[in-house]
């Protein structure tokens, strides 16, 4: 028997976010519609706050393109940008933003502005690469925010320290410079307190966001890191600073607190706890899932739900006494912590692995995205060496399904899960 | 007396294999793959009950592995061709740690814990460099009989380098060496030495521990062994039985198979809990 | 000092020492590290392609500019994935398979790989191994104190490994060797301009490289002999279409390919290695050395497709090189699964296309040793400019 506060409760965060999703959407493509123009922003570093503040609407091409392969029209898009002279080696993020500002903004989740600035960070180098294209089709301001990374393993600078300060004084710099491109424009005069409330907003959503991730420690767990979180994400990024991503996230976590007081599981029996490292496979974005849970595995951790949040995942508090100067020193060390669950990604793990009682590690390096893949081999084979954690590693994409090969990555899984059983059964007879 | 059967269906080729209760083999049978990808991996099954003069009723457990698993329409149960070929090899050579399998259409390198399971693999990605294939390629870019590219690439004194890596180009460039006056021993030199370079590359990333038993279509191609042995500064396992690894590795599960479902009630629930 | 190479050069007739040039920049081993080595010296990797290596010319380390080789990546291969350029690949193949031997490396965000060579190299070698944040956001106000503090983080790293201080004397000097070599590369790259028929095209690829392999006083010797003796070359000048040549600031094309370039034209200006040579001018010394090192790399460092400045829009850049050279066309080229070098292209093609220049564009790999298709493509792209 299901309880009536289960049947509320239960499952809405699924329901909402995808509601919440569609809604940005559609804002949009009203605003697009009447000519409106839009801030174009990225998910590592989005400075939402500051753009929120001056009532920009903001654009995540990012994810105007992996919904493009979500929704099986990817390979449209990255035929459009190909023959205007992209190569089939560059990111496919990049190539389906191309094609959809060929095709004049024209994308299946309705009409997507055109730009009015584009802010981003170093996070990802081609960030800067995809910004040069817009500032050449378009001729409007362009803004790079440096958020210098750590320079090495286990080795970020506290602060107060010199090496800090000096990051920290930059991103400042920066932030005012940002204030007064907003400013010219929109024409607005920047408000303080405006900006105190969309920090506001943030405070909230950065700290349900780091309760939601801890809740999954559960067993069973109480949600899918890879395709629940993808909801979520999808909401902690298009409507950071805003009211209702800051409530939607506060019911996720009454929802996960219930789960997990109940004991309800994201799937009826849980024999495998894993954690994927990468970006997913959206052009068989269920599929791909399905080849895991057909073997009762689930997905109780992500480190896309870390990097791609920008390092919400730190629950960072922004001191609304002070905005500007809190805005900077959270930014980098929020932004930081992203870089680092992509290049450090094997001492992230590690330190989660325990916690989360995990039993295997899928990677998944995609062609698309160097930032996040070149390392994974060798942070994969350290790991290995440190833990003895057994580990998939399966190469394809996040856009272009030319190299997703379905039946070799079933295959592969197939062999992973073998392999677990193995070692388990091994490990019940020798006891 | 209870028989086991694993049927593996290749890109290029189907085995069979059945083996006692003893885990002794008492009959293979290795056939072209063809079209009919069902039809081949029927009648390498049946082939193979018929020379080891059993009834189908006796093979209590069929397994079927490779990349046409799911099309053996008899068989009892899959089970993927990677575990099947770290099973086989570990039973042919018990001491086993390190499996390379070369098939027509992928390589794997798989290394194994010391009782026997899968530590970690590693496969060719989708390009068909490394793999049998490549071999394809150049025995009919050079118009030679498959059979004959080890024993003759064996003749080689001055081996070329192939840059390439992709297999459509292996063509264009053996007929440039060839148009540069080069030896045909020597650029298929070049060929097994190219293929054995990637082989290294996956091995390495599985980690490489001794022993290694080379396993699959390609292990019978002498060249192939000696270019490998020279790039691991080791000697590798092979016997004949290597051809067969992965359809006698998914016998072995089915044998597992029969002799756990005799085992009491209780400790199977107890082993699968 | 590395007497050995400097003795089989010294008082040798241009040849012979364009010879060993040549041989030296294709030997995969770095006798001249090694050597460097061997005298107790250490050595301070740094990845392309902006690297202020003044600060650490200044505790006498030898900065050693890395750009992979042609060499099979046999070892660095497991550690990646499959869709990565080969210079990543092979300059962690170099030290793994002792090549070359560090006391510390330095790799830069120039593109998403890059970056993470950092935490590769961390994770495979004990000696320190870090990221240089040099700003993408040249364009804020602040750019330069950020910088200067950044390259200040890199002056304590380099005095920990070398066990000295470095003292603003000693940076000083560091930018006077590396202001006279500037100047001498840029009489190579005048002469190239001006009389592109007295210098191979791989000679003066050659010549460039070595400043990154050989203590830069050795270069220097070494320039300010040759370069005279290449003006008094006595040569024809042929019927070649004048060439820049583009797409070279990371990973370099194979050597035969340069040849093979400087055969079918005059490459009369290029990017090669543009590393060892991103100022474009002398480095005026002031109080504060470090200060002048940020302020050169702001405000007057050569533009490539992973510096982002929004005063230097590539295309134009670009254009603007092929006229100061009096270019009649232009070869674009990009290291294979080059993320920035491909992006860079399609700005380059459009810009071009729109300027009338005459364009021929490729990939290359810098292990790859056959180069039938392109030569053939390439010598029609030359035809047609010649006989239309």
């Amino acid at each position: 028997m299901t309880t009536t506060a289960e049947n509320d409760l239960v499952g809405r965060g699924n329901r909402e976010g995808a509601s919440l999703f569609r809604e940005w959407f559609s804002e949009l493509d009203q605003g697009a519609k009447e000519g409106q123009a839009a801030a174009y922003v990225f998910v590592m570093g989005s400075f939402n706050e500051i753009l929120k503040s001056f009532d920009l609407p903001v654009v995540f091409p990012e994810i105007n393109s992996l919904q493009t392969a979500v929704r099986r029209v990817a390979h449209e898009y990255l035929e459009e940008a190909e023959d205007h002279g992209y190569s089939p080696d560059i990111c496919g993020y990049v190539k389906a933003d191309i094609g959809t500002q060929l095709r004049g903004g024209e994308h299946p989740m309705g009409q997507i502005p055109k730009p009015s600035i584009a802010v981003l960070t170093n996070a990802c180098n081609t960030y800067l690469k995809w910004a040069e294209a817009w500032e050449r089709m378009y001729e409007m301001p362009v803004v790079t925010l440096d958020i210098p990374g750590n320079r090495s393993a286990n080795n970020a600078s506290a602060p107060g320290s010199v090496d800090f300060q000096n990051d920290v004084r930059y991103v400042e710099a920066q932030i005012r410079e940002l204030i007064a491109v907003c400013e010219k424009v929109t024409g607005k005069k920047f408000d303080i307190d405006k900006l105190r409330e969309v920090m506001g907003n943030v405070n909230s959503l950065s700290s349900s966001w780091q309760k939601l991730l801890d809740l999954n420690k559960h067993r069973p767990s109480v949600f899918n890191a890879l395709t629940d979180g993808t909801i979520y994400l999808g909401v902690a990024n298009g409507l950071r600073g805003d009211a209702r991503a800051a409530s939607y996230f506060s019911d996720l976590v009454e929802e996960m607190e219930y789960k997990v007081a109940n004991d309800i599981g994201t799937m009826n029996e849980e024999d495998w706890r894993l954690c994927f490292v990468g970006v997913p496979c959206y052009p068989i974005f269920r599929r791909f899932n399905e080849m895991f849970s057909e073997w009762k595995g689930t997905f109780v951790h992500s480190t896309y739900l870390w990097f791609a949040s920008g390092g919400s995942n730190l629950g960072y508090q922004y001191d609304l006494a002070n905005p500007i100067a809190s805005l900077a020193e959270g930014n980098l060390i929020s932004v930081r912590d992203a870089m680092d669950s992509m290049f450090h990604h094997d001492q992230v793990v590690e330190k989660m692995m325990d916690g989360f009682g995990i039993d295997g590690i899928v990677y998944h390096p995609i062609k698309s995205c160097r930032t996040v893949s070149t390392g994974l081999a060798d942070g994969r084979r350290a790991l290995a060496e440190r833990t003895g954690i057994p580990s998939l590693f399966i190469e394809s994409d996040m856009m272009d399904q030319r190299v997703v090969s379905e039946a070799q990555m079933k295959n592969r899984a197939d062999a992973f899960f073998e392999g677990l059983i193995a070692r388990r059964n091994q490990q019940l007879i020798s006891q | 007396m209870a028989y086991a059967a694993g049927v593996d269906v290749g890109s290029t080729q189907t085995k069979a294999v059945v083996i006692n209760e003893d885990r002794e083999i008492v009959a293979t049978c290795l056939i072209d793959t063809g079209a009919n990808v069902t039809q081949a991996a029927e009648n390498a099954f049946r082939q193979c009950i018929e020379t080891a003069n059993i009834l189908e009723e006796e093979v209590e457990w069929v397994i079927g592995t490779g990349y046409g698993r799911y099309k053996v329409t008899f068989g009892n149960a899959q089970v993927t061709e990677i575990s099947c070929h770290g099973r086989g090899a570990a039973h042919i050579f018990p001491n086993t740690r390190t499996v390379l399998d070369m098939g027509g259409q992928d390589t794997k390198a798989i290394r194994l814990s010391a009782n026997g399971e899968i530590a970690d693999f590693c496969m060719n990605d989708k390009c068909a460099a490394g793999t049998g294939r490549f071999l394809g390629a150049s025995a009919s870019a050079l118009d030679i009989p498959l059979d004959d590219l080890g024993p003759t690439a064996l003749q080689s004194q001055n081996p070329v380098q192939i840059s390439t890596t992709c297999t459509v180009f292996a063509e264009s460039e053996i007929l440039s060496w060839l148009g540069k006056g080069k030896k045909v021993q020597d650029i298929l030199w070049g060929v097994h030495e190219s293929i054995s370079k990637r082989s290294m590359g996956l091995l390495r990333r599985v980690g490489i521990e001794e022993e290694i038993t080379f396993t699959g279509g390609v292990s019978r191609n002498t060249a192939m062994v000696k270019s490998l042995e020279k790039a691991l500064g080791c000697k590798l396992n092979i016997s004949d039985q290597c051809h067969f690894a992965g359809a006698l590795g998914a016998a072995l599960f089915a044998l597992d198979h029969i002799q756990a479902s005799r085992l009491p009630q209780s400790k199977v629930e107890e082993a699968t809990s | 000092m590395n007497k050995d190479f400097m003795d089989l050069i010294r008082n040798q007739p241009l040849e012979e020492v364009l010879f060993q040039c040549r041989e030296l920049y294709e030997n995969v081993q770095f006798p001249t590290v090694k050597s460097w080595r061997e005298r107790g010296g250490k050595v301070l990797g740094h990845f392309q392609v902006y690297f202020p290596a003044e600060i650490v010319h200044a505790a006498g380390i030898l900065p050693l500019n890395l750009h992979g080789a042609n060499v099979q990546p046999d070892q660095a291969d497991s550690r990646f994935g499959s869709y990565l350029c080969s210079t990543i690949k092979t300059t962690l193949e170099l030290a793994l398979a002792g090549n070359i031997e560090l006391d510390a490396f330095i790799t830069h965000p120039i593109c998403d790989a890059a970056r993470n060579l950092g935490a590769i190299f961390g994770r495979n070698f004990e000696h320190p191994c870090e990221i240089l944040y040099l700003p993408q956001n040249p364009n804020s106000a602040a750019s330069v104190d950020y910088l200067r503090g950044e390259y200040d983080r890199l002056k304590r790293l380099v005095e920990n490994i070398a066990g000295v201080e470095i003292t603003n004397e000693a940076l000083a000097n560091s930018i006077q060797v590396f202001n006279k070599n500037r100047a001498l590369l840029r009489e190579l790259y005048d002469i190239k301009r001006e009389t592109p028929e007295k210098i191979a095209a791989e000679d003066a690829f050659a010549l460039v490289a070595l400043a990154g392999r050989l203590p830069r006083e050795d270069h220097n010797e070494l320039m300010e002999y040759v370069l005279p003796l290449i003006r008094a070359v006595d040569a024809h000048r042929e019927d070649r279409i004048r060439v820049v040549y583009e797409g070279a600031f990371c990973e370099q094309p194979p050597f035969d390919m340069v040849r093979m370039l400087g055969r079918a034209a005059y490459v009369v200006d290029d990017d090669f290695l543009i590393g060892l040579r991103y100022i474009l001018s002398d480095i005026p010394i002031g109080e504060d050395p470090l200060r002048d090192l940020a302020h050169a790399y702001i405000e007057d460092s050569s533009y490539s497709p992973v510096q982002h400045d929004l005063r230097k829009r590539k295309e134009n850049m670009l254009i603007e090189r092929i006229r100061r050279a009096r270019g009649e066309a232009a070869i674009v080229t990009a290291a294979k699964m080059c993320e920035p070098g491909l992006e860079e292209q399609v700005a380059y093609i459009h810009g071009l296309e729109k300027a009338g220049i005459p364009f021929f564009v490729s990939e290359f790999e810098e292990n790859q040793t056959s180069f039938s298709g392109l030569e053939l493509q390439l010598e029609t792209f030359m035809e047609n400019l010649l006989f239309v």
